[in-house]
């Protein structure tokens, strides 16, 4: 389906990107100028120290932030210059976010959690789309419990689900992996392997050297600043196998 | 042309948005409520209590109104009662004084053209009745005149009323109400028979119609013997001597009433500015009276609901700001996948106005118990819950959720996708 970083249209071009908090009188200027290119069926990690502006870009790319100053265009259309409501919209539709700590509604069902970034973009077949969801992260036989009676693993789980009901252009982790037990956090990234596969766009954000080695392409902040930006060797797999977690639930 | 349907095509969307959002916030609300069932009571209580006194009030009010119009209606508004009355209030006057005499009632029927008919009314003292072995006791005996039943709409449904050679002659005659045949244990076969009386025979000639009780009075446990025999039996009743007369029409109640002001005066020899020495009810002013209490009564009713509204609205504002804080990362999360703001604003607004909607029904709930209670009172008029009264309710507290809801919900909608997931 795609072989390594020479794919097709650039989805995400920042252009000297900057971002600076004012807290009192004191500026931080959390990114100082990041340029960066993102093509479709990427599957991109983005490490570096703790500070380095890792989760301000990747708020920036998920439309959940506005940068100072430098443009974002997101598949060709400026993103920094649009209304709250067009932001949400973007949010809803072609991105989708996974958090280390999940952010799963408490007292909803997994069916009802993956359905609700469909309920705000008036999508239909509702349900429909989110048992496909659930069943490509291989949790159909969870749609009806609640957070509190899942692991952590299948939380993260629901919510990349959640993450993928809206078919959208890129999946955004930040450290998704960071509250789990090693084991468990390898299962997740099965799953994500196994999704660029099938041609998902995909950026991680990571503090672990192994996580960071499935990926294709490897992005270094260092102070707000890109360090380095390179391909990974090891990550260029042929194919990913589907989670054998999951191949009960599709079977 | 084309340009109308797209806008007709945009409003069904809207529509179809709205309806389909409404029914997911519902729903949310419910779950949230749910979830905190006991501080939703506590923060409710202010609408309950409202919505539940309000409907009780007006009910017992409305009960209590409609069921003396009746009355009122059913004896008769355009009658008048005329009475001695002293206008110093303070001093007594002589024994035997009588202020209201049968000349007055004969100069009132000569020269007021509003007054149609008239009897005169005397209280006699309460009568012990015999009949056989049984007794009735303590029975208010009214000595009146053939009129009065016309007057008062009360009329003999055995036996006849007793007429104007009964009261010339001033007969041993009497006219029984339902009650007091109930206590002599007899039915209406009394009629021609001698019952005993202040130690006299009177013969029955009648049985009155039942007029069932009003307020906890009941209107058949009464006797009527003609004015004439209750005067010579008790002359010092005379003092008490009534006259109840009755206008022409409704309309000429006002009229008949300055003109029997004006006659009463010139007999009674009223200088100008001196006070009457009589006084003259209306039953038109009556019912007026009890209307203007309760224009007063729903004017402080509404006073109280109004602060207490507030009180309650002000507590679910409370509870919502509340909420929104314990909720922020809620709020951070629906905004990151796609929630817009007026999506939180409406959330949260549909939130509070369920939860006063909910308020609101315990109440009107509450309202039920409350005079279904009452009712159970034996003397209590009949009473129910008007319907207005509950929709008026449920659309008030839901208006609190509105209005108090609002600057909460308007907090969850600016917050920042980012800070409102940061929250700790
Ligand atoms: N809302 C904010 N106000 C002020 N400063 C902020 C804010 N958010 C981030 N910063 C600062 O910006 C810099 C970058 O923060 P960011 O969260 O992007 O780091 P990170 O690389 O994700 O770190 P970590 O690995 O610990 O998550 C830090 O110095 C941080 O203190
Ligand atoms: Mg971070």
């Amino acid at each position: 389906m795609s072989d390594n970083g020479k794919t097709s249209a650039k989805l995400i071009e920042l252009t000297n990107l900057e971002k600076i908090y004012r807290v009192g009188t004191e500026l931080i200027r959390a990114l100082r100028g990041v340029s960066l290119t993102i093509a479709e069926n990427e599957y991109v990690a983005i490490m570096g120290p703790s500070g380095s502006g890792k989760s301000t870009l990747m708020n920036i790319i998920g439309c959940l932030d506005i940068p100072t100053s430098g443009t974002y265009s997101l598949r060709g259309q400026d993103v920094s210059k649009l209304s709250q409501s067009r932001l949400a919209r973007i949010r809803g539709r072609q991105i989708g976010f996974v958090f280390q700590t999940f952010e799963l509604l408490p007292r909803t069902t997994a069916l009802k959690n993956v359905q609700l970034p469909l309920m705000y973009a008036q999508t239909s077949n509702k349900r429909k789309r989110a048992m496909h969801a659930l069943e490509l992260v291989g949790l159909t036989d969870r749609a009806a419990h609640r957070p509190n009676q899942l692991s952590g693993g299948q939380k993260q789980r629901v919510a990349i689900a959640r993450a993928l009901a809206q078919e959208p252009d890129i999946i955004l982790a930040d450290e998704p992996t960071g509250n789990l037990d090693s084991k468990t956090g390898e299962e997740i990234m099965n799953i994500f392997d196994w999704l660029n596969d099938k041609g998902q766009t995909i950026i991680v954000v990571t503090h672990e050297k192994e996580i960071a080695a499935r990926c294709k392409r490897v992005i270094r902040l260092l102070d707000g600043r890109i360090a380095s930006d390179e391909l990974n060797e090891r990550g260029l797999r042929t194919s990913a196998e589907r989670p054998t977690s999951m191949a009960r639930a599709v079977s | 042309m084309r340009s109308v349907i797209h806008i007709l095509v945009v409003a069904a969307t809207f529509v179809r948005e709205m309806v389909a959002g409404s029914a997911r916030n519902v729903a949310t609300a419910f779950v949230q409520i749910w979830a905190n069932k006991g501080r939703s009571i506590l923060t409710t209580l202010g609408i309950i209590i409202a919505v539940t006194s309000t409907i009780t009030v007006v009910s017992l009010v409305q009960g209590f109104g409609d069921h003396m119009t009746k009355t009122f209606r059913g004896y008769g508004t355009q009658y008048m009662v005329v009475r001695p009355y002293d206008p110093s209030g303070n001093h007594r006057h002589g024994v035997g004084r009588v202020t209201l005499d049968m000349g007055d009632l004969e100069a009132i029927r000569a020269e007021c053209p509003h007054i149609h008919r008239s009897t005169p009314f005397v209280y006699a003292r309460d009568g012990t009745i015999t009949y056989g072995l049984e007794t009735a006791e303590e029975v208010p005996v009214r000595g009146v005149s053939e009129q009065y039943q016309t007057i008062r709409n009360f009329f003999v449904d055995t036996g006849r009323f007793f007429g104007p050679i009964d009261i010339d002659s001033a007969a041993n005659v009497i006219v029984l109400g339902r009650t007091v045949l109930k206590k002599l244990e007899c039915d209406d076969s009394i009629v021609g028979q001698y019952v005993e009386m202040y130690g006299e025979r009177f013969l029955v000639i009648g049985i009155l119609e039942s007029k069932g009780s009003n307020m906890g009075d009941d209107q058949d446990n009464t006797v009527m013997i003609p004015y004439s025999t209750a005067t010579n039996m008790f002359p010092s009743q005379r003092r008490y001597f009534q006259f109840l007369v009755e206008a022409t029409s409704e309309e000429d109640i006002a009229a008949a009433d300055w003109e029997m002001t004006r006659v009463l005066r010139t007999r009674h020899r009223l200088e100008p500015g001196q006070p009457n020495d009589f006084r003259i009810s209306r039953q038109d002013q009556t019912l007026r009276e009890f209307d203007r209490f309760r224009n007063i009564a729903s004017g402080v009713l509404g006073g109280i609901v109004s602060i207490s509204l507030l009180v309650g609205g002000i507590g679910i504002m409370n509870i919502m700001l509340v909420s929104v804080t314990e909720r922020t990362r809620e709020i951070g999360l629906r905004k990151s996948i796609g929630g817009r703001r007026r999506d939180i604003m409406l959330q949260f607004l549909t939130e509070a106005v369920v939860l006063c909607t909910l308020g609101g029904a315990v109440g009107v709930s509450l309202a039920y118990v409350l005079t279904y209670i009452a009712s159970l009172h034996p003397n209590m008029v009949p009473i129910s819950v008007p319907y207005w009264t509950v929709i008026l309710a449920l659309g008030c507290a839901a208006g609190t959720g509105v209005v108090f809801g609002i600057i909460p919900a308007f907090k969850a909608a600016i917050l920042h996708p980012i800070e409102a997931l940061r929250h700790e």
